[in-house]
């Protein structure tokens, strides 16, 4: 453990979460035709007047689950983040397997937003949580082959040799296809555009509908920090973390991880969504496939 | 005035959803989806009487300090809150921003009472008698019932929604039994509202397609086009919404109307009408409430979504004029 | 030891800091039309509560078989590069009669919304 990695990890998420509201308003204004400075102060004005505001409560939610779930969710973010180095042994958390410490988060995203959605006993909540279950356990097949592709190189599941192992040659020119796999991963992570099952338009806001006043300021902050903590977590697997010349190692991490941020709110704002049944047999039925065919490959390139 | 948009729930009624998109348009405002995310309730267009309860619903749902605003039309009786905003569109936005500072909190309508007795009744304060008999908290619990797809006895729960579900035509309300996500069965209670002209072009029509298909800044781009000129051809921005591989990511064969079509060959047809700089083709949908069962709710959406409201509404024959024919 | 109290602390942090936000908020109680759940004007019959028609139940049970399927992965790319080609054919036939499993599910229509 290296308690010096905390400074940066609280920095990294308050910083990311507002390079990528940033990039959320100039993607919108650029697609929209109108200039950013509305999508800019809307949300900023908004997160400050819902802290002030009325907490709504419905008829008989399971209010603990309810109410936390915006705070287990930036937890899970910040363990996250907690593996990523910023530098040369620079993590929160050094572990051998420290990859699997990621992976178990992954997991208990979905069972985060599933109690967001099922707590406040609400048909378009509940919807919104059972629907994303459908997609997020599927989804998390080839995150887990792409982690484990990009872990072979390295001979180890700890994240900082995985970085290590990027010296000669980044992941993303090795395993082109891993970093393609993984941005799917990290919309669905994030309940963003393409994978947005579980706050989708279709059901006025899904797991978030019933959600006021600070706890849907919160749980949109926690959306944020998942954000920022998985494009970080792309940029150190796939694009060499904190390695490169002349600049120090966070601040080239710093602008890898804005890269994917770059990357994920694109894809966000570029892509449709499908109905659920449709993407669960794309899921299973050509990108588990391609996935297998990524670890194939990397096992090839590694040897 | 406030930098940034006042969040507001617009409850839209009939003969005005080309003037809320361009209402939407206005920076001091920011359209919710939800009345929980709102500080202004912005009532607009033409409103069925019998939509009152409805709209007090909404009203009660509103977080706390609650505002009311009328555009474009005036108070329904039995509603006496809120303020008449200015008619021209961003004298209105300034006029609906200011309301959510200014005015005073609006007391709720409805009875401060659950929807039934439960408290201190039945061996367990569950509202009744029996394991699954009682109205916990005011409302009884689901029960089972067989399923459209594959016979499962699992609960069914019906609800009526709408008028004001923004992912829907305004004024449709619908009775809908749901198991799961699918529909069971849909009793079609209000047909949807007609609406301004604007409204009818491809853009809007497109534009609502497209929020359900989460591409919210894509639909607005479209939105600014038809307010630009609604006539003109288009034919950069059918491409790029076409790239976005929109047709692609709706199933095959969804939503079949009387002449074949379905969702995905509809929104083509609109896709060549905006870059023709027409109209797109009527559709005849047929039985809605018969084509919406056995979908999953987001399929559903986009059927309804797929058709054009005057399609819609010529299909939906409403239960009044029903009622006339059997009779005569 | 040392991981399990750093992600404590972290989960204590982000805790407290919605809770300290919750405290900070507006009025707390909600009257009882407040309560209706959101129906765009509607009101339902019964609580939302259900014995919920999950419809990729079937889709579940082939997941569970990846999901162990991952546990034997770990070690496996540990060890990767020393075994060599040996390790990618074992692996590779592994995932060959999972990807059967795929196919025959695939045919039964698992993956859509029965």
């Amino acid at each position: 453990m290296s308690l010096a990695a905390f400074p940066f990890l609280a920095f990294f998420l308050t910083l990311g979460a507002v390079l990528a509201v940033v990039l959320d308003a100039v993607a919108r204004s650029a697609l929209a035709g109108a200039p950013a400075g509305r999508y800019l102060a809307g949300p900023l004005r908004q997160a400050a007047m819902r802290l002030s505001g009325q907490l709504v409560t419905t008829e008989a939610p399971d209010r603990a689950n309810w109410r936390l779930a915006p705070g287990w969710y930036g937890a899970l973010a910040a363990a996250g983040l907690a593996v990523v180095p910023f530098d040369e042994g620079l993590a929160l958390v050094q572990l051998p397997t420290s990859i699997v410490l990621w992976g178990a988060v992954e997991a208990l995203v979905v069972v985060v937003v599933f109690l967001h959605g099922w707590s406040p006993n609400a048909p378009f909540p509940l919807i919104g949580a059972y629907r994303y279950v459908a997609t997020g356990l599927p989804v998390m097949l080839p995150s887990m082959f792409v982690l484990i592709g990009a872990a072979l190189p390295a001979r180890s599941l700890d994240v900082l040799a995985i970085v290590e192992s990027q010296r000669e040659m980044w992941n993303v020119v090795r395993q082109p296809l891993g970093l393609l796999l993984l941005l799917i991963v990290g919309l669905s992570l994030t309940l963003r555009g393409p994978m947005d099952y579980a706050d989708s338009a279709d059901l006025a806001g899904g797991s978030s509908a019933e959600d006021s006043g600070p706890a849907r300021a919160m749980w949109q902050a926690a959306r944020l920090a998942m954000l920022v903590a998985f494009s970080a977590m792309a940029a150190t697997v796939f694009l060499g973390g904190y390695l490169g010349p002349l600049l120090p190692g966070p601040l080239w991490l710093a602008l890898k991880t804005a890269l994917v941020l770059v990357l994920m709110v694109a894809a966000t704002h570029l892509l449709p969504r499908m109905p659920v049944s449709r993407m669960v047999t794309f899921l299973w039925v050509v990108l588990l496939p391609v996935s297998f065919l990524h670890l194939l490959a990397a096992g090839l390139v590694a040897l | 005035m406030a930098v940034g948009g006042t969040p507001v729930f617009v409850a839209a009624g009939g003969g005005i959803l080309g003037a809320v998109e361009a209402l939407r348009l206005e920076p001091a405002l920011t359209p919710v989806a939800t009345p929980r995310a709102a500080q202004v309730l912005l009532v607009v267009g033409e409103q069925r009487p019998s939509d009152r309860i409805a709209l007090a619903r909404i009203h009660a749902q509103l977080v706390e300090p609650r505002a009311t605003v009328w555009w474009r039309t005036d108070r329904l009786s039995g509603f006496d809150l809120g303020t008449r905003a200015p008619e021209s569109v961003s004298d209105a936005a300034a006029f609906i921003s200011a309301q959510a500072t200014q005015s005073d909190a609006e007391a709720i309508l409805l009875d401060d009472a659950p929807p039934n007795p439960w408290e201190g009744i039945g061996p367990h304060g569950q509202g009744g008698k029996g394991m699954m008999g009682g109205t916990p908290y005011g409302r009884p619990m689901a029960m089972t019932s067989d399923d459209l797809r594959d016979g499962l006895s699992l609960d069914a729960y019906t609800a009526t929604f709408g008028p004001y579900l923004t992912q829907w035509p305004p004024g449709l309300i619908m009775e809908t039994t749901l198991q799961g996500d699918v529909i069971q069965s849909a009793r079609i209670v209000e047909a949807p509202l007609a609406q301004d002209v604007l409204a009818a072009t491809p853009h809007l029509e497109l534009a609502r397609l497209l929020r359900l298909l989460e591409l919210p800044a894509l639909a607005e781009r479209l939105v600014r086009a038809a307010l630009a000129n609604p006539s003109r051809a288009a034919t950069g921005l059918a491409r790029a919404v076409r790239w976005t591989g929109v047709l692609s990511a709706i199933p095959a064969g969804l939503g079949r109307d009387e002449r074949g079509g379905d969702v995905r060959s509809r929104m083509a047809g609109r896709l060549h009408a905006l870059a023709a700089g027409r109209p797109a083709e009527p559709a005849a949908p047929g039985d809605v409430a018969a084509m919406l069962a056995g979908l999953e709710w987001h399929e559903a959406a986009l059927v309804l979504a797929s058709f054009s409201i005057d399609d819609l509404r010529r299909a939906i024959v409403s239960p009044a004029v029903r009622m006339a024919k059997d009779a005569a | 030891m040392e991981t399990l109290l750093t992600v404590l602390v972290l989960t204590g942090i982000f805790v407290a800091l919605v809770l300290a936000a919750y405290r900070a908020s507006g009025p707390r109680c909600s009257p009882w039309p407040q309560r209706l759940p959101f129906l765009g004007g509607g009101e339902a019959d019964t609580h939302a509560w259900q014995r919920y028609h999950v419809r990729f139940y079937t889709m579940t049970l082939v997941f569970i078989a990846f999901e162990m399927e991952m546990m034997f992965m770990y070690p496996w790319a540990v060890v990767f590069v020393e075994e060599g080609l040996k390790a990618l054919a074992e692996m590779g036939m592994f995932l060959a009669i999972l990807s059967l499993g795929i196919l025959y599910g695939w045919r039964e229509g698992i993956f859509r919304w029965q």
